[in-house]
């Protein structure tokens, strides 16, 4: 393909890449699988990027190519070791030190997170990325009221699994 | 203050906390091939049209076949043929009409839509087999108790001896015990499609589909 077309592709995404390790951070539990998603997300996003016409933001763009692959397009891998068991700590940030029970917090908050279900993490996840309802919506092609709906279902539910 | 709120907060400072990719290694990455269930889906289903074609050549060419040529049964056999490749063209040009449509930019909802679009196609080419291979082994069995010359003179022994019950049962049976087997070759590939492959995407489809009502 186009030298250029790769040259540019390459360029947006080490850029933009954070995109795509924060979905893969939500989907996945481990580095290994990490690696795996990131390396699938980037072929379809690769393979799709010819008909990228730039009227949107290439972030913008990636964020739905980005889920889409991981809660549509990929198929886990068996080499795969089932992580339900494993918490997700080694995607943890370090909160501040001085604020124990906070970072304490943020550990359980992305544990639960990671108890959600697909659909449950992709509208977290544009939540977190500051999305309004109507970009939610039309990435995951619900109505705006149903992504309003389903959003507050998902804090309460995030707030059962905090407080059981 | 809210959970969410708290989480967010952190999610956005984060952007430094992971590995940093270089433009190398993300130029190795797209060289790399996809192993996305659309990819698997399209191998499956082109397997599936190839298998079905093929039984069907396999059939052409065997001694029975061939034998069963010399009877008179060109009226039930030639639309019969014609029904056939017609439906596998029809199928085909559907497959990869709702093939096209699948696109990841997308959104979620019409995405899974059209993927499971592609294999409800391939789906239904494989019943209308089974329907075809049903009336196909029902018109052949028919040609060949009318026309047979040693099928007849079995008959008509079978007739004198008083058995000609059992004789037509054995035929039937050996004939539903051939449609059993096809049917669960069939049953295979269904297991083997949505049992791994759309296990994920079922469920994600229904979560959605969910959201509407």
């Amino acid at each position: 393909m186009d030298k250029e077309l790769e040259h540019s592709f390459v360029e947006q995404l080490e850029e933009h890449q954070n995109i795509v390790h924060k979905v893969c951070r939500l989907y996945t539990n481990n580095q290994e699988a990490h690696n795996d998603l990131f390396q699938e997300i980037t072929i379809q996003l690769w393979k799709a990027f010819p008909k990228f016409r730039g009227d949107s933001k290439f972030s913008t763009w990636m964020y739905r190519v980005g889920l889409n692959t991981a809660i549509t397009l990929y198929r886990k891998s068996k080499r795969r070791i089932n992580t339900s068991d494993i918490e997700p700590v080694q995607f943890m940030i370090k909160a501040e030190p001085y604020d124990d029970t906070e970072e304490q917090q943020l550990k359980l908050l992305y544990q639960a997170v990671h108890q959600l279900n697909d659909i449950e993490k992709a509208l977290v996840f544009l939540y977190l990325e500051d999305k309004d309802y109507r970009e939610i919506s039309e990435t995951l092609g619900i109505s705006e009221v149903n992504a309003r709906v389903k959003m507050n279902r998902v804090k309460t539910k995030l707030k059962t699994i905090l407080n059981p | 203050m809210d959970e969410l709120e708290l989480l967010k907060k952190d999610w956005q400072k984060d952007n430094a906390n992971f590995p940093k990719l270089s433009y190398d290694d993300i130029y190795k990455m797209i060289l790399k091939k996809s192993s996305s269930i659309v990819k698997w889906i399209f191998i499956i289903s082109i397997l599936e049209f190839v298998f079905w074609t093929v039984i069907a050549f396999a059939f052409k060419d065997s001694k029975s076949i061939k034998e069963f040529d010399s009877f008179h049964a060109d009226y039930l056999i030639i639309p019969l043929t014609v029904l056939g490749y017609l439906v596998l063209g029809y199928f085909f040009y559907l497959f990869f009409r709702n093939y096209k449509r699948i696109s990841v930019t997308d959104n979620a909802k019409n995405l899974m839509e059209n993927i499971l679009n592609t294999r409800r196609t391939v789906r239904h080419y494989v019943a209308f087999n089974l329907v075809y291979l049903v009336i196909a082994t029902g018109v052949a069995l028919f040609v060949q108790f009318d026309q047979n010359p040693d099928l007849i003179t079995m008959s008509h022994k079978a007739a004198a001896d008083g058995n000609l019950f059992v004789f037509y049962a054995k035929f039937i049976l050996i004939t539903a015990v051939f449609l059993v087997g096809a049917i669960a070759i069939l049953l295979f590939f269904y297991w083997l499609i949505y049992g791994i492959l759309l296990k994920r995407l079922n469920r994600n489809y229904k979560e959605l589909k969910k959201l509407e009502v």
